[in-house]
């Protein structure tokens, strides 16, 4: 069969953030191509530029041998390009039949909405869905109102309406029930028999498998091989993802010191929208971390331990004492840090000076009646931070969005340690930054627990998880699902007690 | 590792005018333009006469900066009524006495902070969008003003603070200038030296990122209204010692300008960019160049258009929003 | 609390029953104040006076609807009015030129504000401030002082009435049915889906500049026709005449129902609103509040209006999503 879909040495830089560096795909018409790495290794960036919603830096897409110019979603469509991204384009007010037909409604004269031809539209392409919607099709309703899984559905659809010859599906099975994921794979099959070429990414092993004829891996923005996945075990796919450098699986780690007068972080029941009932307990010197899948409740736990989330029920003691959870603010008078997830929206103040960005936390424990700075204290408490995180920087009256993404995030940690917290919560704090920053990041986070701090990590690199943490909380659906303790925390444990928590098989 | 490479002096070498320096150059250039046109626009008293025409402007966008490097959309429309509300509330209870300024100006100021208060809550609380709050709040205090006066300004300014504002000082500089210095120099150390300030600027840079660094971002905000509103009222009290009488609209026109003078000193819309250097420059400029036109004879519907085009025009230069392609 | 909210305009709406409840308490208490109120005459310079806020309001809604604001619609309106009423001088001749005009001047002005906010990007609370400035000291430029007349016939017309229906009622309905007939063509349909989520919208193909240009060109478009009934009401013409107009018009769309944030919503909701408010400033008229406090208890109605929307009680509920 012919290749239908070429693309060579795509790069694109987010900010401080290397996203695609050169990857390449090639496809043919009729196949079901996965598209597969570890978390951050590009495979949605790669989607995108492919849908128009990203313009790549450089790099080469050439669709049956012609060079595409993909400079947008309506480029992308007059290729015969459709995708479904993680993030859906569904408009929740609109209901579902307008949601199919939007941006292509059909007309009648002077371009007043055919209501009757657009409904038939929407039904055809919702049809083979019926058995997911348990019969009846919710044409009329308000997209918003439907299930996480019946919009993802109708996602699903609208892309078919479009009648594409590439057909992208970025997690497009992430929030579907078992009985709606066969019928999505069906659909696919169909698209496949009809000669469509569907490129399929998911973080489920056994749906890649099950439906794949072959898979693309990324790793750090870069292509590192395709393999036909008939002729591929599961081990080989995992360790083609993870890369096969040593691990350093017996790095010696202190047991923590249970002894008296360390601090003791105890959450109890702590339930929000995204979390249910999660409990555990923590003390000085000990780094627990939070594994699983990523979006299964981490951040939220973290958000929820600053008092940035609503929380329905449970609480948490620090030494005995309740925490408030009501405010970020009152949470770091207790003696909490947070470092976010997403530095650039929650942790940093790009356009301001490192100076600033680096006292924010702490500056009114420096200041005259918590009011008046002196600018020589403040460029002190800076410049014992710069020293003790080795941060590179021109001059802390730069913008901190000068600096790079290590040393960005080397600031947003040290806006708290001026603040000399009791627990501090690390959200993927090594995300976007490069190995030298990584390592310095490391040794930083158990300086701070050898000093007694309680520390929380999140990390969506599970060999960072097993270098670092103490412990390790298993996270699925917004609960703790497992538990490993320290001799247990190795990286192919971690990812195969992420992997092997497809729905349905356990809780 | 060692200890923290210095990078070279990459921002000497790049260096590019800021904001400031080019408004001062445009605010040269017009003085230059003015005098080409009409000989003496640039003599000294002429030149003087532009600057205390400034200050007014220069007071009341003091406020307007603070709310504006807030972000979120920040800015105060009723600047300019609660100006002239306060002039109105200072002249009546003063009366012409040197023995109820300080009283008049209290209750003047007093009544400019509850003013500026109720937009705060408006805006934090109740989610109103501020240029919205802030329009509703011009027709609220205009017709607090009819209600107060009853359609009829009363009294007048005390001779104290008529020649504290007026009266020649050295270099015969009016006491007006060194005034907007204090003042000025007050607002650069709020902004630059005071926890408020940082946190201000905090919050217009990245609401999200101060809430989660432990700011209480709503009552910085609620603070940045409180704080527009009064240096609104003080600008509106300098009003008076320069006029002596009120009238019902003494302050009005300068709501727009507030906004331009800001904008022309390089303080982003967007929030958490600038300071009141700019803002101070900005006002010399916008006021020169109320003076050029009316030197060219344009009348006042012409400087309006003028105004709105300059903003329009300074807005393009500045306060893009990002793309949807990325 | 929840900080990770996006920091953007309100998206929240009032329920229909909120804003049906208070068109009804406010005819209630209009017609136990206004003697007559139920009389024809009453009944028609009520409407009369109705009609340019509800014209504005339904611009300001397609505006809001997109996504965006539009402060420049009562300047809009003088600036529309003015032109029109210098053209017609009087004389009954030069109406169809006089109302060309004024279409022509409001889509131009609808033009300019979209494209400001459409292609350069400016936010459009800002910028359609910045264009009020520009049309409201145009409207200056062609009528310095109000004056300017418009032939007797079209103010008869105006407030008289069609088998026992006052015309300017049929004018509301002439409005709400033009929006109608706008809710069933794409570009409206565009239009919500670019205020809903604007990046949905683009990745679904949607034309949102073009959306946009087209959103403030309809706004354009109703605050020429608000402009055409201040002129058929007042008889002449006034260069301050829209200033009040436009806050008006974003209180309406509140009290209508519509989300400040943009994509749910519609200008039904903003006719009644509208409507309420026109007959809270006839409440405060007949109830004999003294001259001197009308304009505070007005200023204080449209703050407590925009301050409703944020109530919880009174907030349509969101199907969980």
């Amino acid at each position: 069969m012919s290749t239908l879909l070429e693309m060579t040495g795509v790069r694109k830089r987010y900010g401080g953030v290397q996203a695609l560096d050169g990857a390449d795909l090639t496809a043919v018409g009729g196949e079901v191509h996965a598209l597969l790495g570890p978390n951050g290794s590009g495979k949605s960036t790669l989607d995108k530029t492919l849908a128009g919603t990203v313009v790549p830096d450089s790099g080469e897409i050439r669709i049956d041998g012609e060079a595409a110019r993909i400079g947008g979603p309506r480029d992308a469509h007059a290729l015969g390009v459709a995708a479904v991204h993680q993030q859906l384009s569904i408009v929740g007010d609109l209901t579902v039949t307008q949601n199919v037909v939007l941006g292509l409604e059909p007309v009648r004269r002077w371009g007043f909405l055919d209501h009757r031809a657009a409904r038939d539209r929407a039904a055809a392409a919702l049809e083979r869905f019926a058995a997911a919607f348990s019969g009846r099709l919710p044409l009329d309703r308000p997209a918003g109102t439907l299930g996480p899984g019946e919009q993802q559905i109708v996602e699903v659809a609208k892309a078919l309406a479009r009648e594409p010859r590439v057909l992208v599906l970025d997690e497009a099975t992430a929030s579907l029930h078992k009985e709606q994921v066969e019928v999505l794979f069906e659909v696919v099959r169909e698209l496949r028999a009809a000669g469509v070429l569907v490129l399929f990414t998911s973080h489920r092993l056994d749906e890649v498998f099950a439906l794949c004829d072959r898979a693309t891996v990324l790793r750090n923005g870069r292509t590192v091989g395709t393999v036909e996945l008939a002729a591929t075990g599961e081990d080989e796919l995992v360790r083609l993802m993870v890369g096969d450098l040593p691990h350093p699986a017996d790095l010696a780690v202190a047991p923590p010191p249970a002894g008296a007068g360390a601090a003791v972080l105890e959450v109890r029941g702590l339930t929000t929208d995204r979390l249910r009932d999660v409990s555990f307990t923590v003390r000085g010197g000990e780094v627990l971390g939070l594994g699983g899948l990523q979006g299964q409740g981490q951040s939220e736990l973290l958000l929820a331990l600053f008092g940035a989330a609503r929380i329905t029920a449970g609480e948490a003691l620090l030494d005995g004492e309740p925490l408030p959870l009501t405010s970020p603010a009152r949470a770091a008078r207790a003696g909490i840090a947070l470092v976010p997830g997403d530095r650039g929206r929650q942790g940093m103040f790009a356009s301001r000076p490192i100076q600033e960005n680096l006292s924010l936390a702490s500056m009114h424990r420096r200041a005259l009646g918590r009011f008046a700075l002196r600018a020589s204290s403040e460029r002190r408490a800076a410049r014992t931070m710069v020293d003790r995180l080795q941060i590179k920087l021109g001059s802390p009256a730069d913008p901190v969005s000068t600096l790079s993404g290590g040393n960005q995030q080397k600031v947003v940690i040290g806006k708290w340690l001026l603040d000399q917290p009791r627990v501090v919560l690390l959200d993927d704090p090594t995300k976007g930054v490069d190995v030298g920053a990584k390592e310095e990041i490391y040794a930083i986070v158990r300086a701070l627990a050898d000093d007694g701090a309680i520390v929380v990590l999140n990390s969506s690199d599970n060999r960072e998880l097993a270098e670092l943490s103490d412990r390790v909380l298993v996270l699925f659906e917004g609960a703790v699902a497992e538990e490993l303790a320290a001799a247990a925390v190795t990286e192919n444990r971690l990812v195969s007690s992420a992997l092997r928590l497809a729905p349905g098989e356990s809780l | 590792m060692s200890a923290p490479t210095v990078e070279a002096p990459r921002r000497v070498l790049s260096w590019r005018p800021g904001p400031v320096a080019l408004a001062g150059a445009i605010a040269v250039a017009l003085v230059i333009a003015g005098e080409l046109v009409s000989p003496g626009f640039a003599g000294y008293g002429q030149l003087v006469n532009l600057m205390r025409v400034a200050a007014f402007l220069g007071v009341i966008a003091i406020g307007q900066t603070i709310v504006i490097i807030a972000g979120g959309g920040g800015v105060d429309l009723s600047v300019g009524k609660v100006a002239t509300f306060a002039a109105i509330i200072g002249s009546r209870v003063m009366a012409g006495d040197d023995g109820d300024l300080v009283p008049a100006v209290a209750l003047a100021l007093a009544v400019a902070a509850a003013i500026g208060l109720v937009n705060g809550l408006g805006v934090t609380l109740l989610r109103i969008p501020p240029f919205v709050m802030t329009l509703g709040m011009i027709g609220v205090v205009q017709g607090l003003i009819l209600a107060y006066t009853g359609g009829q300004a009363s009294g007048r300014a005390a001779p104290a603070l008529t020649s504290l504002v007026n009266g020649r000082l050295i270099f015969d500089l009016p006491g007006l200038l060194f005034l907007w210095a204090a003042l000025g120099l007050l607002a650069v150390w709020l902004l630059r030296r005071t926890t408020f300030g940082w946190n201000l600027f905090a919050v217009g840079a990245n609401r999200t990122a101060a809430e989660l660094s432990g700011v209480r971002a709503d009552r910085t905000l609620i603070v940045a209204y409180v704080l527009s509103a009064t240096f609104a009222g003080l600008g509106g009290i300098l009003l008076l010692g320069y006029t002596e009488s009120v009238f019902l609209d003494l302050a009005d026109q300068y709501m727009l300008p507030s906004v331009a003078a800001v904008v022309i000193g390089g303080t982003m819309l967007a929030g958490g960019i600038g300071g009141y250097a700019g803002t101070a420059v900005g006002a010399i400029v916008l006021t020169v160049l109320q003076g050029l036109l009316t030197t060219l004879d344009i009348g006042g519907a012409g400087r309006t258009v003028v105004n709105g085009v300059v903003l329009l025009v300074l807005l393009s230069l500045y306060g893009r929003q990002r793309r949807l392609r990325s | 609390m929840n900080v990770l909210r996006e920091i953007r305009l309100p998206g929240v709406q009032l329920s229909g029953t909120a804003t049906v409840a208070m068109l009804v308490a406010a005819v209630v208490v209009n017609s136990a104040l206004q003697p007559n109120f139920w009389s024809a005459y009453a009944l028609t310079s009520n409407f009369a006076t109705f009609v340019p806020l509800v014209a504005i309001a339904v611009g300001q809604t397609i505006v809001v609807l997109s996504g965006g604001i539009d402060l420049s619609l009562g300047a809009q309106v003088t600036l529309s009015a003015v032109a029109a009423v210098q053209l017609l001088d009087g004389r009954l001749d030069r109406l169809p030129l006089a109302v060309a005009a004024a279409l022509g001047v409001g889509l131009a002005c609808g033009a300019l504000n979209g494209l400001v906010v459409a292609l350069l990007r400016l936010q459009p609370i800002v910028a359609t401030f910045a264009t009020s400035f520009v049309f409201s000291g145009l409207a200056l430029v062609v009528l310095p002082t109000p004056g300017g007349s418009v032939p007797i016939e079209v103010t008869t017309v105006y407030r008289d009435a069609v088998l026992g229906v006052p015309v300017a009622l049929l004018a509301i309905l002439g409005l709400a049915l033009l929006w109608w007939v706008l809710r069933r063509h794409r570009v409206l349909r565009h239009v919500y889906a670019v205020g809903g989520d604007p990046e949905a919208a683009y990745a679904s193909l949607v034309p949102v500049a073009r959306t946009r240009v087209l959103a403030y060109v309809l706004g354009g478009l109703f605050a020429a026709l608000a402009a055409l009934a201040v002129l058929a009401n007042t008889g002449s013409g006034d260069p301050f005449v829209g200033n009040e107009l436009t806050l008006a018009s974003v209180a309406a769309v509140v009290l209508g129902g519509t989300a400040l944030a943009g994509g749910r919503g519609g200008a039904g909701g903003s006719i009644l609103g509208a409507i309420v408010l026109a007959l809270v400033t006839n409440i405060v008229f007949f109830a004999d509040v003294p001259t001197t406090y009308r304009q505070l208890v007005n200023g204080a109605v449209i703050i407590l209006a925009l301050a409703l929307a944020g109530i919880p009680a009174l907030q349509k509920r969101r199907p969980a999503a």
